[in-house]
């Protein structure tokens, strides 16, 4: 469980919430909000105040796996599979553990046809999987997913919903604007304007949304 | 007016990719999946790749505008009213079609991804060009600005729009669906016939389709009614 309490209201206005575990869809408009949260969920930033703990513990406390909207930025290596080890040589791991999870990781994520390539040559689709797969190689706590399916294909943000589906990372909260996707998560926070407007099971916080854009489109339609 | 493709082979890096074809004026859908190589052939129409051979034949065309997925590679003003400016647009108008009313004096790299490809948007649409080359256009964009988009570029009749995307939750109305596989580009020809072809149609359309109605046009919209006609 996470919960957030006491946030000094600013860019923000969360006086209090509780996030169950699971795979959590955190949906709403440009400038809503979502990024701002997911950073100090993620300990990418403190909060100025007030208390956020994940199962217990602030998010630097926890190991924290992170994909923002544009991985290419945010690689460092320039070998796909440098990229992914990167987060386990960081803290030292012996070689053949890491070399043994790094093709792991990449076979779960069907990108192992990618270890030998470089980063600069790759698809944005295709460094989002590898980023994807630095994110998990360490088998984190707590999984951040900032809008990363914007440049993720049908398929392959399929692949991406199975694999979160099959991991066991307690908690796995992911930005998005495919309504369809949200629809089928554990549970949606609806943001707007720094608040959470609503925030329960799909089937509880969509039909509060019916009639927007946010609605999901075969909810609408079939 | 019309872009002729005569055995265009493009290369980058390892990957190639194949296409010969017409655009004419209208709206077109490039679609396939990530990686599929959309972005390579919309840099080659634009003029920034140079192909490996064959070539690209353009008709009565004046002028061509690309949108890169990433809005922050447009950027040259200092504030978002000095952006505008250097579209040789006005900025008021623009602003308020972007939803940024008010907020003019602000730094472009400061504002978040979806706020910029808005306003990039907004600038390409507004100069009304010959010839639009825009490379996932949806990305970044909330769903409510999905829609609003894609309303705005469906209604764009004049000139040749190209749309690349792989987006398959809201789709503009379009004239004519293309189609990359393995490596080369096919025609599936004219909306609704295209439509029937589709190899990866978005889930909504599939729906119609598994039923045996070929909805009018690719939208949202377009699904919705041809599956309450049958209802009815």
């Amino acid at each position: 469980m996470i919960t957030i309490a006491g946030l000094p209201r600013g860019v923000l206005d969360i006086p209090e919430l509780i996030i169950p575990a699971g795979r959590v869809a955190v949906i709403g408009p440009n400038g809503g909000g979502k990024t701002t949260l997911l950073r100090l969920l993620a300990g990418l930033d403190l909060p100025p105040g007030g208390e956020i703990l994940v199962d217990g513990l602030p998010p630097r406390s926890r190991e924290v796996g992170w994909v923002g909207e544009s991985p290419a930025r945010e690689m460092i290596f320039n070998r796909v599979s440098d990229e992914i080890a990167s987060p386990l040589r960081f803290r030292h791991d012996p070689c053949p553990l890491v070399d043994e999870r790094v093709k792991e990781i990449a076979t779960e994520l069907g990108i192992g046809g990618l270890l030998g390539r470089e980063t600069g040559d790759l698809s944005a689709g295709e460094r989002t999987m590898v980023a994807l797969g630095a994110a998990l190689a360490s088998r984190p706590d707590i999984l951040i997913l900032d809008e990363t399916d914007s440049n993720l294909d049908q398929e392959s943000s399929g692949r991406v919903e199975g694999l979160l589906r099959r991991i066991s990372c307690p908690h796995i909260l992911f930005s998005t604007q495919r309504m369809e996707l949200a629809g089928r998560s554990d549970h949606v926070l609806f943001m707007e304007k720094g608040r959470v407007l609503h925030s329960g099971s799909p089937g509880a916080v969509f039909p509060a949304l019916a009639g927007t854009p946010f609605f999901p489109p075969s909810w609408r339609y079939l | 007016m019309r872009i002729v493709l005569t055995d265009l082979v493009l290369r980058r890096g390892s990957f190639q990719l194949a296409a010969s074809g017409t655009f004419s004026e209208g709206v077109h859908l490039v679609t396939g999946p990530v990686g599929s190589g959309k972005s390579t052939l919309s840099l080659a129409l634009a003029g920034e790749l140079r192909p490996v051979s064959g070539r690209i034949t353009e008709e009565e065309i004046g002028s061509r505008t690309l949108s890169l997925a990433s809005p922050e590679c447009h950027v040259t003003g200092d504030t978002l009213e000095n952006e505008v400016v250097s579209w040789k647009l006005s900025p008021p108008p623009v602003l308020e079609a972007a939803g940024l009313t008010g907020r003019g004096s602000e730094d472009p790299l400061r504002c978040s991804q979806g706020e910029l490809k808005r306003l990039v948007l907004s600038c390409i649409l507004a100069r009304e060009g010959d010839l639009l080359i825009l490379d996932e256009p949806y990305s970044a964009l909330d769903c409510a600005w999905k829609e609003e988009f894609s309303r705005r570029i469906g209604e764009r009749r004049k000139g040749i729009t190209l749309v690349f995307t792989h987006e398959d939750e809201v789709l503009p109305r379009v004239d004519e669906i293309w189609e990359i596989r393995e490596g080369r580009l096919v025609s599936l020809g004219r909306v609704p016939g295209a439509i029937t072809g589709w190899s990866r149609p978005p889930r909504y359309l599939r729906a119609a389709l598994d039923k045996g109605i070929i909805p009018e046009n690719i939208t949202p919209g377009d699904a919705r009614d041809a599956l309450c006609r049958t209802r009815g």
